[in-house]
């Protein structure tokens, strides 16, 4: 490392001391080899303090996380938000994660002080103050970096680095950091690594501008680090500060002279906070997107892991990089690809091969790969043959997921989860995603575990996403018996129960306020009877004041259309509440209400434009549906309301056939307005007569026995057609198919028998055309089977 | 002395380089090989190499792209499994392992170039027949093939376009690869060929054969396989162009000097060719062709010999223009609607700018 850092800059740094007043120990992310040298450090340095970077609101939360019972990955989560706009005029709302690991370094500072019994405290801005000191688009408030606090992106992103990795000949940061740094920076002593450290960190911080140090808040989280530094100074003689590569020179410079204290704003806990919550190795891997820190955290945990049990740094990486080409293997050979030892071993010899051509002491994880792709990957490397490489990713990557041990921190919201989760028997200690399958009318557990999920979805966790089921609300596959739900517990469904703990203690407390919320800020009533299906498939009723503004919903809004989605949903809620085991009683009054409105609003409906005839007569069939079943008493007001549009002057043909229809199915007398109307568009214009095809759609939706039961209206349906011309005919062919649809094939058949009759022809004749000779149909059946057979030669 | 020849052997046209690192060299080194895996690396990614003596060379970078790959290759070779390149055509798959052998062996000439008729006898020996009939089966009348001279000699057999040879050709490697031993029984006793350290086998294997004679699973566990892919930055390819064009010329005695900004046009135009869309995000429909650096050289040097023998001695656009015709329309002839369509969408943008893609328009009119 020194011939790659020759430097006159580099001569410069000055070695660590450790008999000064403050060690300054600069570390990258989820580092092991930065924790287990921050270990020997302390040891050596004996400090009687431990100041650590991190958002300093969260300093209650250190005995949280290094509770005996606490697992890692775990994270404190933090929230801000901007109502009173100090960050910027959209007043959003803002949060991110400080995730550790069993080898990031700043938990290592933080057991080290635990096991030596001193304070540990974090030391930078509050959350709030961070976002509030950043610019726009940059650091904490940028799209790559605002949801993870542990940033290491100018270490990674430098241009240093790309000239030392130029001069490595290597192809990356990871597997530059790796060589000079994990596996070599083990072999040194912790005043050697911290000076290698602080060498790069200089650099690095020497080719960053410092207007972009002041954009991104550098230098104002510094100000008020070097401010808490200086005050320890003042009560304990040996402090050792653990802080980002990054920081390190910067608060170094800082702390000689006297610091002037930021204006820091005061909230109220609703505004800002932080909570600890179990991470994930999945949302730690620096690889996912946003976060940040090392690669394949499961990988390097392992390596802290073996540090801690082995004490000596000795073949750590040879043993830990062999376990993972034989789980790699192991893991190929459970996806129907078999690897042998053989294959294993020619992985390992390659990748002890390479660590030697590279000058490495042990093989790393970028050996691992590289015996991987070598000996694994056989013929062609394409994305489906590099199986063996997604395994060892996967497996490097890691699946699990943390533990909160002292739950006094933990929100109720997410421990009333954890217990739910538990006691449906759901798996949520891992990060593979897991499914379930509910049968739902089984037993009451199925269906509790069908409102458990739709409890965490309404709430937008983002637990799980049901693959099949039942759709209430599109009103789709209302037949199935079992919801089939994909679900998986990542850090983000924490998060969000975190943001949800205002509006309860518990799940079904959290869901009726959001869904009272979401009703109070409604108007529609389409939209708000979706939240009462959502509240029926979680199984929680409104209580008295959300009912009352449901109906004031209802009462005031005037729109047809969104009045009879209303009328669907309860329709469909009091249908299925028996099979659901839950009912909630003001449904009932919710329908009678959406009936009374449709109802009233019906006649003017006559002239609705052609686009809504479909919608608007759907509606009213669902209206006459209703009246044959839970409001019977209610038929002669809809019949009034039906008659009331026959009189409209401007009616739309289709919605005007459906309404006689209806009115014909409640009495047959109503057939010779049906006739009439039929005769006035025969009669009409030519524009007029097309519009005798639309109106016999409408006719046939709501009535369509009226053509098999009465002659003279096939009659005059045919007159209508024979005197179209070409074009006309052509132009109302497709309305006039769709009418024909609703009649079953046997229906068709004795119409088209009927209509054969008006002209004089035999049914059969017409439809089934002229036999043809035996001889003749098998001659013309193998012609088709040669011509079939030549044409797949040709292919072939 | 290789100005004698039209393609002197790597070993040959690299001998001072070489010569310089063997005596360099002081890393261990697997049993015979001629240098260590360090200086092996040297040899074809390039660098600055002191002797002991205090003398020093600059040895250029042969190969371009994939550096891990070229590592992954010589640890391969000083294992037990042979070591398949695989790719499309004109990767430099047939480069790299002359490279490696010449670096490694110091021959790189020991080579079967496996076609539809490559028989066993071709792999592994054959006999003299006059000496066979006058003294009966002897190793005076063995004749023998590239593998079993690598095992002799304790050198590397290459092995190109493997996957043209019959399946059951190839598979006559698996007993030799897996034992180490070469039985011929005619000879007896003394018919037990044991391999000398330093064998081993590499083998080039191009993907648009693949399916041509598939290669057996267990001779593919024998191998580890490395796929080489086309050089993907055109800067890259622009100097690629222009240094084997120039020693192409050097070869040729053809004292023409190359053109940058027509190699930066070439590349340029084999490069969204082969990607499918251009520099500016126009898409363009991708030839059936072989789009390769090679295939690019190719072009570029019959351009640079058109001007030296017919020419001024300056590379002219319109031969440029016909010789990639000539490149890109040999197999489909679709190709030539995609090539025109190159023109008239791509170049057409490009040349509004002027200079040389203005001139490079204008000659889309040979494209018949």
């Amino acid at each position: 490392m020194e011939g790659i850092l020759q430097d006159s800059r580099a001569a410069q740094v000055t070695p660590p001391d450790f008999s000064a007043q403050v060690l300054f120990f600069p570390v990258r992310h989820h580092s092991p080899v930065c924790a287990f040298q921050l270990r020997q450090a302390a040891a050596a340095y004996q400090p009687e303090c431990i100041l650590i970077e991190g958002p300093e609101n969260a300093n209650d939360l250190i005995g949280v996380l290094t509770d005996a019972h606490t697992r890692m990955p775990a994270a404190i989560y933090y929230f801000y938000k901007d109502k009173k706009k100090y960050v910027s005029e959209d007043a959003r709302d803002y949060h991110c994660y400080y995730p550790f690991l069993e080898s990031s370094p700043e938990y290592a500072a933080m057991q080290t002080a635990k096991e030596m019994g001193i304070p540990a405290r974090f030391i930078d801005l509050p959350y709030s103050e961070i976002l509030i000191h950043t610019g726009a688009e940059r650091g904490l408030r940028s799209e790559q970096e605002r949801h993870s606090y542990a940033d290491d992106s100018r270490l990674v992103q430098s241009r240093f680095y790309q000239k030392l990795c130029e001069k490595t000949g290597l192809r990356s940061f990871e597997e530059f950091w790796e060589q000079y740094f994990e596996i070599r920076g083990l072999r040194m002593t912790p005043a050697d690594f911290m000076h290698q450290m602080l060498v790069y960190c200089t650099l690095t911080r020497d080719a960053t501008p410092a207007a972009q140090m002041e954009e991104d808040g550098t230098l104002a989280r510094e100000q008020h680090m070097a401010l808490r530094i200086r005050e320890a100074m003042e009560s304990f003689s040996r402090i050792l500060v653990v802080t980002g590569g990054f920081h390190s020179p910067g608060l170094a410079e800082r702390i000689a002279k006297p610091v002037k204290p930021l204006r820091l704003h005061k909230f109220t806990d609703d505004l800002h906070g932080c909570y600890p919550i179990a991470y994930s190795y999945a949302a730690a891997d620096a690889l996912a997107g946003y976060a940040s820190g090392m690669p394949h955290p499961y990988f390097y945990d392992r390596i802290t892991q073996e540090l801690a049990a082995s004490g000596s740094p000795e073949g750590i990486y040879s043993r830990t990089v062999l376990s993972l080409l034989t789980e790699t293997a192991k893991a190929c050979s459970d996806k129907d690809l078999p690897l042998s030892i053989a294959d294993v071993t020619a992985a390992w010899t390659v990748a002890q091969g390479l660590a030697a051509l590279r000058e490495s002491p042990e093989p790393g994880y970028a050996e691992g790969c590289d015996g991987v792709t070598a000996a694994l990957i056989k013929g062609e490397k394409t994305p489906a043959a590099s199986l063996p490489l997604q395994m060892l990713h996967k497996l490097a990557t890691g699946d699990g997921v943390g533990h909160i041990g002292d739950q006094s921190h933990v929100p109720p919201l997410i421990q009333d989860f954890e217990q739910q989760a538990k006691l449906l028997r759901l798996k949520t200690d891992t990060a593979i995603p897991q499914e379930a399958d509910i049968a739902l009318f089984k037993s009451e557990r199925e269906l509790q575990k069908s409102r458990f999920f739709h409890r965490m979805d309404f709430l937008g966790t983002a637990f799980g996403k049901m693959r099949k089921g039942p759709d209430l609300h599109a009103n789709r596959d209302r037949s199935r018996v079992h919801e089939l739900w994909g679900y998986c517990r990542t850090p983000q469904v924490d998060a969000v129960l975190v943001d949800r703990t205002t509006d309860g203690t518990t799940l079904a407390e959290a869901c009726r306020n959001l869904a009272s919320r979401r009703l109070r800020e409604e108007r529609r009533c389409e939209i708000a009877a979706h939240v009462c299906v959502d509240c029926f498939l979680m199984g929680i009723p409104l209580d008295a004041a959300d009912t009352a503004v449901m109906e004031e919903i209802l009462a005031n809004d005037g729109d047809f259309f969104s009045v009879g989605s209303g009328l669907h949903a309860f329709d469909m809620l009091r249908e299925l509440r028996a099979l659901y085991g839950f009912e909630d009683p003001a449904n009932l009054r919710y329908l009678e209400q959406c009936f009374t409105k449709l109802t009233a609003l019906l006649p003017s409906m006559a002239g609705v434009d052609a686009a809504q005839a479909d919608d608007c007569i759907r509606i009213m069939r669902l209206l006459y549906g209703i009246t044959g079943s839970t409001l019977p008493e209610r038929r002669g007001q809809l019949c009034d309301a039906l008659e009331a549009m026959t009189l409209h002057g401007q009616k739309e043909p289709s919605v005007y056939g459906a309404a006689l229809g209806l009115l014909y199915a409640t009495d047959g007398t109503w057939l010779l307005r049906a006739e009439q109307a039929m005769q006035g568009y025969l009669a009409g214009s030519p524009e007029y007569r097309k519009q005798g095809a639309l109106y016999l759609r409408g006719l046939f939706e709501t009535a369509r026995d009226i053509a098999l039961t009465d002659v003279q209206f096939l009659h005059m349906t045919d007159v209508l057609l024979a005197e179209m011309d070409y074009e006309d005919f052509m132009e109302i062919l497709p309305p006039l198919r769709l009418a024909f649809s609703y009649f079953t094939p046997g229906e068709t058949q004795t119409i088209a028998g009927e209509v054969a009759g008006l002209h004089g022809r035999d049914a059969r004749h017409v439809l089934q055309g002229d036999s043809v000779d035996e001889m003749l149909a098998a001659f013309g059946a193998e012609l088709d089977a040669s011509i079939f057979r030549t044409l797949r030669e040709e292919d072939a | 002395m290789e100005q004698n020849f039209i393609k002197p052997p790597v070993e040959l046209r690299y001998a001072d380089e070489l010569a310089f690192l063997r005596k360099a060299d002081t890393g261990r080194r697997p049993e015979n090989w001629q240098l260590s895996p360090k200086t092996v690396r040297t040899f074809i990614l390039g660098g600055t190499v002191t002797a002991e003596d205090g003398s020093s060379m600059d040895i250029p970078r042969k190969f371009y792209g994939n550096d891990a790959l070229v590592e992954r290759a010589i640890i391969t070779l000083a294992g037990s499994r042979g070591l398949m390149l695989v790719g499309e055509p004109g990767t430099a798959k047939t480069m790299l392992s002359e490279l490696l052998s010449a670096a490694i062996c110091g021959s790189s000439t020991n080579t079967v170039q496996g076609t539809a008729g490559t028989t066993e006898d071709m792999i592994k020996y054959s006999w003299n027949y006059a000496l066979l009939l006058s003294k009966g089966p002897c190793r005076e009348a063995l004749v023998p093939a590239p593998l079993l001279i690598g095992m002799e000699r304790g050198i590397f057999a290459r092995f190109e376009e493997i996957t043209r040879t019959p399946a059951e050709i190839q598979d006559s490697l698996i007993s030799v690869m897996s034992d180490q031993i070469l039985n011929i029984p005619e000879l007896g006793n003394d018919g037990m060929i044991l391999a000398r350290p330093g064998f081993n086998i590499i083998g080039t294997a191009n993907t648009r054969d693949k399916g041509v004679n598939e290669m057996s699973g267990a001779l593919k566990r024998r191998f580890n396989f490395e796929t080489v892919a086309p050089v993907r930055d055109v800067k890259l390819e622009r100097e690629i162009i222009l240094r084997e064009a120039a020693d192409l010329c050097k070869a040729g005695h053809i004292d023409c000097a190359p053109d940058k900004d027509v190699a930066e046009l070439l590349a340029v135009t084999y490069h969204e060719l082969r990607e499918g869309i251009t520099a500016e995000g126009t898409m363009v429909e991708q030839p059936a062709a072989v789009m390769s650096t090679a295939e690019a050289v190719s072009v570029y040097f019959q351009t640079l010999c058109h001007a030296w023998y017919y020419g001024s001695g300056t590379m002219e656009l319109p031969v440029l223009t016909e010789n990639l015709l000539g490149a890109v329309c040999k197999e489909n002839r679709d190709d030539l609607e995609k090539l025109k369509g190159y023109f008239n969408t791509a170049v057409k943008k490009k040349s509004q700018g002027g200079g040389l893609w203005k001139e490079f328009y204008k000659t889309a009119g040979l494209l018949r």
